[in-house]
């Protein structure tokens, strides 16, 4: 289970940093620091530059995501920003816009 | 639904929202479901749920909530439509509004209670002479 949720309905509007992994199924804005891995889940919305360990995405970013790990773009995401991870996959039905970086 | 009243989880809405021990919060926290804070917050929390500041879990802000249950520690203001429970080892610097407030033996509390309540009617009527601020109602 992970340690950190931001459930349906709840907003937070400002900088969340974790040592926790942290899963949005609600809606963050602004920034977010999260060593251990970020799932946003369908439904879930982050207006804010990422900074992760893996990062998993079924719901809607808007902004630039760096991660030290691998980031999986589920069927149904929506990202717009750009991507810097060592691995990324995109999935038959995500939707991204922005450029990747993969450090080669 | 019913409400459970464990220490833990309170699971009166469908997706509970927790911020972890590990966890810091700078900005305002706002919506509908319940809240548990186990890591830190700092900015404002604006909630029509529960909010539960778990042990451990320190929020500097003025809280506006539908329920407060405290067992960390809470440095602002609350406004609380409903009840408000300090827990015991719980520390809360701040004035404190709800409908109701219970203090459990234990806990600390720095700031103003404010809050309507029920006097036995022989001290009602003994409050009206003398003057006190207690206002009786419901």
């Amino acid at each position: 289970m992970a340690s950190t949720v931001i459930g349906a309905g709840i907003t937070i509007e400002g900088e969340v940093s974790a040592d926790d992994e942290i899963v949005v199924q609600g809606t963050i804005r602004g920034k977010l620091d999260a060593r251990e891995g970020v799932t946003v889940e369908a439904g879930g919305v982050v207006e804010a530059d990422i900074v992760s360990g893996p990062l998993s995405v079924a719901g809607h970013i808007t902004g630039n995501i760096t991660s030290s790990d691998k980031v999986e773009l589920q069927a149904g995401a929506r990202v717009v920003g750009n991507v810097k991870a060592t691995r990324i996959t995109i999935a038959d039905g995500a939707q991204f816009k922005g450029n990747v970086d993969m450090d080669v | 639904m019913a409400q459970t009243r464990s220490t833990s989880t309170t699971t009166k809405h469908a997706s509970p929202a927790v911020i972890g021990a590990g966890t810091r919060v700078r900005g305002r926290l706002t919506g509908d479901g319940d809240v548990e804070i186990l890591g830190h917050l700092e900015g404002g929390v604006q909630l029509r749920g529960e909010l539960f500041i778990g042990e451990g879990g320190r929020v500097v802000s003025d809280i506006d909530a539908g329920s407060l249950r405290v067992a960390g520690t809470l440095e602002g203001d609350v406004s609380v439509t409903g009840d408000v429970e300090i827990l015991a080892g719980a520390k809360v610097r701040g004035d404190v509004r709800g409908a109701s407030v219970s203090l459990e033996e234990g806990a600390d509390l720095d700031g103003k209670l404010d809050c309507d309540f029920q006097l036995p009617s022989e001290l009602a009527d003994h409050a009206g002479h003398t003057g006190t601020t207690a206002k009786a109602r419901r």
